[in-house]
C-alpha cells in the first residue's frame, strides 16, 4: 500500500500537516457510509474497505517515523533482511541516556528527567532534520548509500522516540501522584 | 496481546538486574539493540579466567517485557556455564521456555546475540591481556641492550 497515493499526496517526506489533514477531511467525507445508504452492498463495501485505508494512511503520514519507514519500504526491501543494527556508539549514548532517565525517575527527580527531555527533544530534531535533508536527495536519486543513511537515521529516530515516549509517562505519573 | 506466565514472572521478579564494572577484564559486556522497536539491552557476565566458568551475570534491559524476560532467563542460564558452553545458548530455548508468541521471537534473538558479543568481549580482553603479558615477559630480555654496555 502507497499511504501517499491513497490520499492522493505527493510522495516526498516533508508534508505539509495542513495539507495532510485537509486531503484526510475530504476524503473521510466523501467515504462516510450515510453517503451509500442508496447504494448496493458491494459498493458500501468498497467505500468502507477505503475508509480503512485512508485511516491507516493518514495514521502512517502523520508520525515521523511510520512515514519515513513508508518511504523507505516504497524504495524497495532492506539490504541483509530484517536485521538492522545502529552503531556501538549510538547504542552506548543511547543505553546511558535510558539509565539515567530511569535513575531520575527512580529519584522522582523531575528537573533531571527535564534536562534529559530536554536532550533528547534535541536528539530528535536534529535526526529527523538530516533525515529530511537526506529524504530531499533521495528524490533525485535513490543512490543505496543514500538509502542506508536513511535507514540509519531512522532506527535512530525510533530510539529517541522511545526516550520521549518514556519522559511523557514519568510526567504523567508525576501528574497523577 | 497477552504475556505468557513465564513471561510475567521474569518480567515482575527479574534475575539478575545490575551492572558489573565494564573496566574489569574478567567481565564481558553484549551492548546490543532492536532498532524496529528501539529496545536496548546489556548482558554483562564475570568469567573466572582460569575455568572459563561465568560466575556472575547482570543485565540492563530497556525494552518490552518480553525482552526483559528473555535477557533475564539468560542471566540464570549462563551463570556456572562455561563460555563454550554458554555459546551453544540458541533463542529457540528461550522461545521455548517463555513461551514467546511469534511476534516477540526477535527478543530472544537479541539475548542470544547479547550473550554471544559479551563472551566476544570477555575474550577479546583476555586475548589482549595475554598479549600484554608476553609483552611483559620480553621486555627484561630487551633491557641490557638498552643500557648500551
Amino acid at each position: 500500500m502507497d499511504p501517499f497515493a491513497t490520499l492522493g499526496l505527493p510522495r516526498r517526506y516533508d508534508v505539509d500537516p495542513g495539507e495532510l489533514d485537509r486531503r484526510y477531511r475530504e476524503l473521510q467525507k466523501a467515504l462516510h457510509p450515510d453517503r451509500y445508504t442508496g447504494a448496493g452492498a458491494s459498493e458500501r463495501r468498497m467505500s468502507l474497505s477505503k475508509a480503512v485505508e485512508v485511516n491507516e494512511a493518514y495514521r502512517v503520514l502523520r508520525d515521523d517515523v511510520k512515514r519515513a519507514e513508508a518511504l523507505l519500504a516504497l524504495l524497495g526491501p532492506a539490504p541483509g533482511g530484517e536485521r538492522e543494527t545502529v552503531s556501538s556508539e549510538f547504542l552506548m549514548e543511547a543505553m546511558e541516556l535510558r539509565e539515567a532517565l530511569a535513575d531520575a525517575k527512580h529519584a522522582r527527580d523531575l528537573s533531571q528527567v527535564q534536562r534529559l527531555a530536554a536532550r533528547a527533544e534535541a536528539l530528535w530534531a536534529e535526526t529527523r532534520r538530516q533525515l529530511a535533508a537526506v529524504f530531499s536527495s533521495l528524490a533525485q536519486s535513490a543512490a543505496p548509500a543514500e538509502v542506508a543513511c536513511a535507514r540509519a537515521l531512522v532506527n535512530q529516530l525510533k530510539y529517541h522516540q522511545r526516550l520521549l515516549d518514556e519522559v511523557s509517562l514519568i510526567r504523567e505519573e508525576a501528574e497523577a501522584s | 496481546m497477552a504475556y505468557s506466565k513465564e513471561v510475567i514472572e521474569h518480567y515482575e521478579q527479574p534475575r539478575n538486574v545490575g551492572t558489573l564494572d565494564k573496566e574489569d577484564p574478567t567481565v564481558g559486556t553484549g551492548l546490543v539493540g532492536a532498532p524496529a522497536c528501539g529496545d536496548v539491552m546489556r548482558l554483562q557476565i564475570k568469567v573466572n579466567p582460569e575455568t572459563n566458568v561465568v560466575e556472575d551475570a547482570k543485565f540492563k534491559t530497556f525494552g518490552c517485557g518480553s525482552a526483559i524476560a528473555s535477557s533475564s532467563l539468560v542471566t540464570e542460564w549462563v551463570k556456572g556455564k562455561t563460555i563454550d558452553e554458554a555459546l551453544t545458548l540458541k533463542n529457540s530455548q528461550i522461545v521455548e521456555e517463555l513461551n514467546l508468541p511469534p511476534v516477540k521471537i526477535h527478543c530472544s534473538v537479541l539475548a542470544e546475540d547479547a550473550i554471544k558479543s559479551a563472551i566476544a568481549d570477555f575474550r577479546k580482553k583476555q586475548a589482549e591481556r595475554n598479549g600484554e603479558r608476553k609483552a611483559e615477559n620480553a621486555a627484561p630480555a630487551a633491557q641490557p641492550s638498552q643500557g648500551g654496555k
